[in-house]
């Protein structure tokens, strides 16, 4: 633990992984504010547009990958917001190991069948679960 | 590090204390104890800090409906047609409305965020002023939104 101390223009570097967490945080909520204005701007697009409207939506390339990479850093930065909830309120180190597990689990499911969802609508593949042999 | 006792007040010696005011720290050290939740004086700061939090678990849950939703629409029509009679429920709307009321808080209290860790508005009036501003954006956002979605026909009850 006692490794001797390292600085930057006499500013103490980060034994640990402090910073990095610090700057990622920021950084996707930075890239986070204009994209949940587009989310909003497409909720509206959506909103009562019925599943044709959904698919003309999903078939612009423009639409699926803003998408795909507006659900990606969300679930980034959801996944960091969840580990500092975790950090604060669980202090037995087992639990907090097993619970940012589940989480971690739960972001990487969440974003792989939702960026292949979006995949499939842009490409227009036949519905699932029918299409999934085609 | 040494603390000295305050002269004239025994409850201040941390070793011989017997109020409670100190705890040993896991560390083996002694330390003044934290004043408890319940005599903080709550100020809006500090609701702006537990609802972004309250707003960022509600959101976390909002993702989940937002897989639900590409997966409707990936599994066809049909189940599209499912999904958006559930979500158009009475319900359904409630909810779409707190997860657009949670965006948009979550929003508006990082924004907040970014300019205080940019060293700005940090005195207590800007910050105070700050949070309000986030409040009143976020309500305007979300509320509004769904004004005008009603006020179209785009949404109907």
């Amino acid at each position: 633990m006692s490794k001797p101390a390292r600085y930057i223009r006499h500013v103490k570097v980060s034994e640990r992984e402090g910073a990095g967490e610090w700057k990622a945080e920021r950084l996707s909520s930075l890239v986070l504010i204009p994209l949940a204005l587009w989310g909003l701007w497409s909720a509206w697009t959506l909103s009562g547009a019925g599943y044709d409207g959904a698919l003309d939506w999903f078939r612009s390339p423009v639409n699926a990958t803003v998408l795909a990479i507006t659900l990606l850093i969300s679930v980034w930065h959801m996944n960091m917001g969840l580990k500092v909830i975790v950090d604060d309120y669980i202090h037995k180190p087992s639990s907090r190991t097993a619970l940012l597990g589940l989480i971690g689990a739960l972001c990487l499911l969440l974003a792989a069948a939702g960026v292949f969802f979006i995949v499939r609508l842009a490409l227009g593949s036949a519905p699932l679960p029918a299409g999934l042999g085609a | 590090m040494s603390s000295s006792p305050l002269p004239g007040d025994a409850s201040n010696d941390p070793v011989t204390d017997q109020t409670g005011r100190f705890v040993r720290q896991p560390n083996g050290r002694v330390r003044p104890l934290s004043p408890h939740l319940q005599i903080w004086r709550f100020h809006i700061t500090m609701w702006g800090s537990i609802l972004n939090r309250f707003a960022a678990g509600a959101l976390s849950v909002g993702t989940l409906f937002i897989g639900a939703w590409l997966a409707a629409a990936a599994f066809g029509s049909d189940a599209y047609a499912g999904f958006a009679g559930l979500m158009g429920s009475p319900l359904g709307l409630l909810i779409w409305f707190g997860v657009t009321l949670a965006a948009a808080y979550h929003l508006t209290a990082g924004i907040r965020h970014l300019i205080w860790d940019a060293g700005s508005g940090l005195t207590p009036k800007a910050a105070d002023n700050l949070t309000v501003a986030s409040f009143v954006a976020a309500l305007v956002i979300a509320v509004g939104f769904w004004i005008v979605l009603f006020a179209t026909g785009k949404v109907v009850l």
